[in-house]
C-alpha cells in the first residue's frame, strides 16, 4: 500500500465533526489561467507549530457558508510555516476562494490521506509522470526529493498541460533540473511560437530509457490520463507494486467516515488519495465504479 | 569514413535497426540519406507530394496544421528515433497532411517512399518487419491524437470537455 | 413469586406481562428515554413509549416488495409486529444534526459547537437484524482510528431491550444473513413473548439491575421450549433467503456483468432503500447562511450513494447512470463491505424490498446475478 499516515495534527482531530481551525491567506500567487496558489498560515501558533504534512496529502479548506473542498498540498513538507495549496476554480467553493484576498481568513482540516512512498522509493530510480492540476499533488515529493537528492537514483519529471500558458510552476524548471531532476514538458497543442514538445504524457515514455525493474512510477492528474500513464509503465515492464497512483473522488470527510470517495473497498480520503497500483487493479478498468 | 558506412553506423543506433538482418540493413541503407536541418526550415507542407519518410536523429521536428482563422494549431512534435511522413508508405496517401518544421537544429535520415514501397513488394521478409514497425507507429499516434482529441486537462465544467 | 433478588446474568427469567410496565417505570426513573414500535397516523413508527399498552398490540404488518400495510388483527401480542419504514439509526445517527455554528464578529469567525448531548434512549423491541445493524454502524462510526461524537454520545448510553421474532415477515430473511430471528447480539435484555408471559433473557449488568426487585421467576424448561420451538418455526416459515456462499466474489466478479444494467432499468435512484437502511452510514454536510451572511449553521445530514450529487466531483459525476448507483449499493452491502468491516451491510431485515417503490428485492437480483453467470 502506500504510505499510511497515523498521525494527526490538531488540525485533524479523530474525535471531532468537520471543526475547522482558522488559517490566514498570506500570499496569492496565479499560477494559470484558473488556477492560483493559496498560501496559508495558520492563526494558532500552536496549530502552526505542530502542524507536520507528508507529500500527497490534502486539506479540507472551508469557507464558511460555501462548504469545503479538498486540496492537496503542494508546498516543501519541511517548510511549513506557509502551506501552498494550488487551487483550480472549477465548483462552488473554489469560486468562492478565487474571491479571497490576502488577509482573509479560511477554515482548514488536515492534512489527510496516504502519502507517496518517499521511504520505499530510496535507491531507485523515480518517473514522475503527471498532467494539468496532478503537479501540485507531486510537488511536495519533487521538494523532498531535492531535499534528500542522494538517497535517489535518476529521476524523471514528465509534466503534460494543456497549452503551454496552462503550465504550473514553469519557473522551478530550471531549478529542478539543477537539483538533477530531468524536466520533460509537453503539452497538447500549441501555436508555432512553441518550441516544446507537443503530445500527451504517456508518449514521453516513448522519450527516455529507463531502468523498469528498478523505477517507482508516481501518477496523478485526470483519470484517463492516469490509466494510460499506468498502461505504458506495465509496458515496459515497471512492476505493478512500483507504479503509485493518486485519485480524485468526492472526499468530504476526510476521515473515511461520510462514505462519499468510497472506490470499491478503499474509502480514498483515508487509504487513499496515494494507492499502490496492484491494490486498485481489480477496480481500475470498471467503468462508473 | 565511407558515406555508406557513416549512414550505416547512424542506423543501426536506431533500436528498430538494430533487430534487422545485416541483408535488410542493407537494403535500407541504398534508398537512405542522412540530412541536417537548421532550426525553422521547413521540410515539408500539407498539400506536398509526399516523398520520404523521415526518421529523426536529433532534433526536434513538429507537425502542424494552419487551421482558418485559429492559425497554426502545432499538435505532434517528433524527437529523437520517431518517425514523420509514416503514410507515404503505404500506397495511397501521396500528399502530406501536415507540414514539417524543425523546431531547433538538428539531423534526419531520410526514406525514399517509392522505393521502400518496392522493396517492401520484392522482399516480404522485410515488407512484414517495415509494416509491423509502422503499425506502432500508427497505434501510438493514435492513442496519442485520442487522448488529444479528449482535451483531458479542459476545464471540467466548460461544455467541450465532456 | 420472589420479589427481593437479581437474576443471574446469562438466565432466563420469566414474568408476568404486567411486570413490563414496572420494567419500563423503572427504566424511567433511572432517567432512560424509552422508545419503542407504536402506531401512529395509522402506521407503525418507533416513538417515546410509557406504559406496555402503546405497543402495537393486536396488529401486524403485512410486507411484500413494494407494498406495506398494517393490519389490525385483534391478537394479543404486544411485540409481534415487524418493523416499518424506521429503524434504531434515527436515534443513534440522527438524520439531521448541528456539527456547529459560525457567528461573524469584527470579521472573524466564532464557532460554537453543541456538546453531543443526545438522551440515554432505552431501546425496547430491538429485533435480532436491528442489533445486527447497531453492530455494524458502530463498526462504521466507533473505530480504532476515528470515533464519531454524535453516534458515540447516544451508544455508549442506550438501552438495549431485543425481541426474538416469532412471525417474520415475507420480505424477511435474517435466517440466512446469520442476524435473526433469534437475537445473536449483545442486547441488555432479550425478551421472548408467550401467551401468558414474557421470557426475559439478562445479557449485561444493566439488565440484570432493571430487573432486580421487580416479581420474576426462573423459565421452565416448559416455557423455554416452547420458546425455541417458536423460534425455529419461525426460522423454517422466514419468506425469504440469501444465498451468500459465494459472496462477496459473485458481486466484485462481476461488476461489469449486464444484469447490473438490467436492474438500472426498473431502479428509480429514489434512495429510499438506503434511507429505511438500518446499516446505510453515508452523510453530507451542509451549511446554511443567514441573510445578512453573519451567521452559518453547518449541519450533517443523511446522505445516499443514490443521490446524483453523491459522486459529483469538480465538473462531473462519477456515477452518471443509475445502474452505475445500484451496483455501487449493493457492491458495498454484500461485496466490499465484508472487506471494510469484516461483515455484509445486510442483515436481512427486508426494508430495501418493502420500500422500493419499483418492487426492486435484493435477494431476487443476487439469486438472478448468480443464475446468469451460471
Amino acid at each position: 500500500m502506500a504510505t499510511h499516515v497515523h498521525s494527526h495534527s490538531p488540525a485533524s482531530p479523530t474525535e471531532r465533526l468537520l471543526e475547522p481551525v482558522w488559517a490566514e491567506v498570506t500570499a496569492i500567487t496565479p499560477e494559470a489561467e484558473g488556477i492560483s496558489t493559496y498560501w496559508l498560515k495558520f492563526s494558532d501558533p500552536a496549530v502552526a507549530a505542530a502542524y507536520t504534512f507528508q507529500p500527497g496529502q490534502f486539506n479540507m479548506i472551508y469557507l464558511p457558508g460555501y462548504g469545503e473542498a479538498a486540496i492537496s498540498i503542494c508546498s516543501d513538507p519541511e517548510s511549513t510555516s506557509v502551506i501552498g495549496h494550488s487551487i483550480r476554480f472549477v465548483g462552488n467553493v473554489t469560486r468562492a476562494i478565487s474571491r479571497l484576498k490576502v488577509g482573509d481568513v479560511v477554515g482548514v482540516r488536515g492534512p489527510f490521506g496516504s502519502a507517496w512512498p518517499m521511504k520505499e522509493m530510496e535507491g531507485h530510480d523515480v518517473i514522475i509522470a503527471c498532467g494539468g492540476i496532478g503537479l501540485p499533488p507531486l510537488r511536495p515529493a519533487i521538494y523532498h526529493i531535492m531535499n534528500h537528492r542522494e538517497k535517489f537514483g535518476k529521476v524523471f519529471l514528465l509534466y503534460g498541460a494543456r497549452t503551454p500558458k496552462d503550465m504550473l510552476y514553469p519557473t522551478e524548471f530550471e531549478e529542478w533540473e539543477r537539483a538533477g531532476i530531468q524536466v520533460q514538458v509537453t503539452v497538447d497543442r500549441a501555436d508555432e511560437d512553441w518550441q516544446g514538445q507537443v503530445g500527451v504524457v504517456p508518449m514521453l515514455f516513448y522519450r527516455f530509457r529507463m531502468d523498469a525493474p528498478n523505477s517507482v512510477v508516481l501518477t496523478c492528474g485526470p483519470e484517463i490520463m492516469i490509466r494510460f500513464v499506468v498502461y505504458e509503465g506495465l509496458a515496459r515492464r515497471v512492476p505493478a507494486d512500483q507504479i503509485y497512483v493518486s485519485l480524485e473522488r468526492n472526499m468530504k470527510c476526510g476521515q473515511g467516515s461520510c462514505g462519499h470517495c468510497q472506490l470499491g473497498p478503499y474509502f480514498i480520503c483515508k487509504d487513499g488519495p496515494v494507492f499502490r497500483f496492484d491494490t486498485l487493479q481489480p477496480y481500475f478498468n470498471v467503468e462508473e465504479f | 569514413m565511407d558515406p555508406l558506412d557513416e549512414l550505416r553506423l547512424e542506423l543501426q543506433k536506431i533500436p528498430w535497426f538494430r533487430e534487422l538482418q545485416i541483408k535488410h540493413l542493407d537494403m535500407l541503407a541504398g534508398i537512405t540519406q542522412l540530412r541536417s536541418v537548421k532550426a525553422g526550415e521547413v521540410l515539408f507542407r500539407e498539400g506536398d507530394r509526399a516523398g520520404a519518410i523521415y526518421i529523426v536523429l536529433s532534433g526536434r521536428i513538429a507537425l502542424d496544421m494552419a487551421v482558418p482563422p485559429r492559425g497554426k494549431i502545432r499538435f505532434h512534435t517528433a524527437e529523437m528515433w520517431e518517425v514523420i511522413g509514416w503514410s507515404s508508405a503505404t500506397p495511397v496517401v501521396y500528399q502530406r497532411t501536415a507540414s514539417a518544421t524543425a523546431v531547433v537544429d538538428g539531423r534526419l535520415a531520410m526514406i525514399d517512399s517509392a522505393k521502400l514501397r518496392e522493396l517492401c513488394d520484392q522482399d516480404h521478409d522485410l515488407g512484414y518487419l517495415v509494416m509491423r514497425r509502422l503499425a506502432n507507429i500508427v497505434a501510438s499516434r493514435l492513442m496519442s491524437s485520442r487522448l488529444q482529441l479528449l482535451d483531458m486537462f479542459a476545464d471540467p465544467e466548460t461544455k467541450n470537455a465532456k | 413469586m420472589q420479589s427481593d433478588r437479581s437474576p443471574e446474568i446469562g438466565s432466563t427469567v420469566a414474568i408476568q406481562k404486567n411486570v413490563f410496565n414496572s420494567l419500563l417505570s423503572k427504566l424511567k426513573e433511572q432517567g432512560y428515554e424509552i422508545v419503542g414500535p407504536h402506531v401512529e397516523n395509522e402506521t407503525l413508527v418507533y416513538a417515546p413509549i410509557a406504559k406496555l399498552e402503546d405497543l402495537p398490540r393486536g396488529f401486524v404488518t403485512e410486507q411484500e416488495a413494494g407494498s406495506f400495510r398494517l393490519v389490525y388483527t385483534g391478537h394479543t401480542r404486544y411485540f409481534d409486529i415487524i418493523p416499518g419504514a424506521q429503524s434504531w439509526k434515527q436515534y443513534l445517527f440522527p438524520s439531521r444534526a448541528e456539527l456547529f455554528t459560525l457567528r461573524k464578529a469584527d470579521g472573524t469567525w466564532n464557532m460554537e459547537t453543541p456538546r453531543p448531548t443526545a438522551p440515554a434512549y432505552a431501546f425496547i423491541g430491538v429485533r435480532g437484524c436491528e442489533l445486527a445493524a447497531i453492530q455494524i454502524q458502530d463498526n462504521a462510526f466507533l473505530r480504532g482510528d476515528f470515533t464519531d461524537p454524535i453516534y458515540r454520545a447516544a451508544r455508549e448510553k442506550a438501552f438495549i431491550l431485543a425481541v426474538n421474532c416469532l412471525h417474520p415477515a415475507s420480505t424477511c430473511f435474517c435466517a440466512s444473513m446469520g442476524t435473526g430471528p433469534r437475537v445473536e447480539g449483545d442486547a441488555d435484555l432479550t425478551l421472548t413473548e408467550l401467551e401468558d408471559v414474557f421470557l426475559l433473557n439478562v445479557g449485561s449488568e444493566l439488565g440484570r439491575n432493571i430487573l432486580s426487585g421487580l416479581p420474576f421467576e426462573s423459565a421452565s424448561a416448559f416455557v423455554l421450549n416452547a420458546a425455541n420451538r417458536g423460534l425455529e418455526r419461525a426460522a423454517q416459515q422466514m419468506g425469504r433467503s440469501m444465498d451468500t456462499s459465494d459472496l462477496p466474489d459473485l458481486i466484485l466478479n462481476n461488476l461489469d456483468h449486464v444484469h447490473w444494467r438490467e436492474i438500472g432499468e426498473r431502479c428509480l435512484s429514489c434512495a429510499n432503500c438506503t434511507q429505511v437502511c438500518p446499516t446505510c452510514f453515508c452523510w453530507d454536510a451542509t451549511d446554511t447562511l443567514s441573510l445578512d451572511g453573519n451567521q452559518t449553521r453547518r449541519e450533517r445530514v443523511w446522505d445516499s450513494c443514490f443521490n446524483p450529487g453523491y459522486s459529483y466531483q469538480a465538473g462531473g459525476n462519477t456515477r452518471p447512470t443509475i445502474h452505475s448507483r445500484y451496483r455501487q449499493w449493493m457492491s458495498h452491502k454484500l461485496g466490499t463491505w465484508k472487506v471494510q468491516y469484516g461483515t455484509f451491510g445486510c442483515t436481512g431485515c427486508g426494508r430495501c424490498i418493502t420500500w422500493c417503490p419499483a418492487a426492486i428485492d435484493i435477494t431476487v437480483e443476487i439469486a438472478n446475478l448468480r443464475k446468469e453467470i451460471r
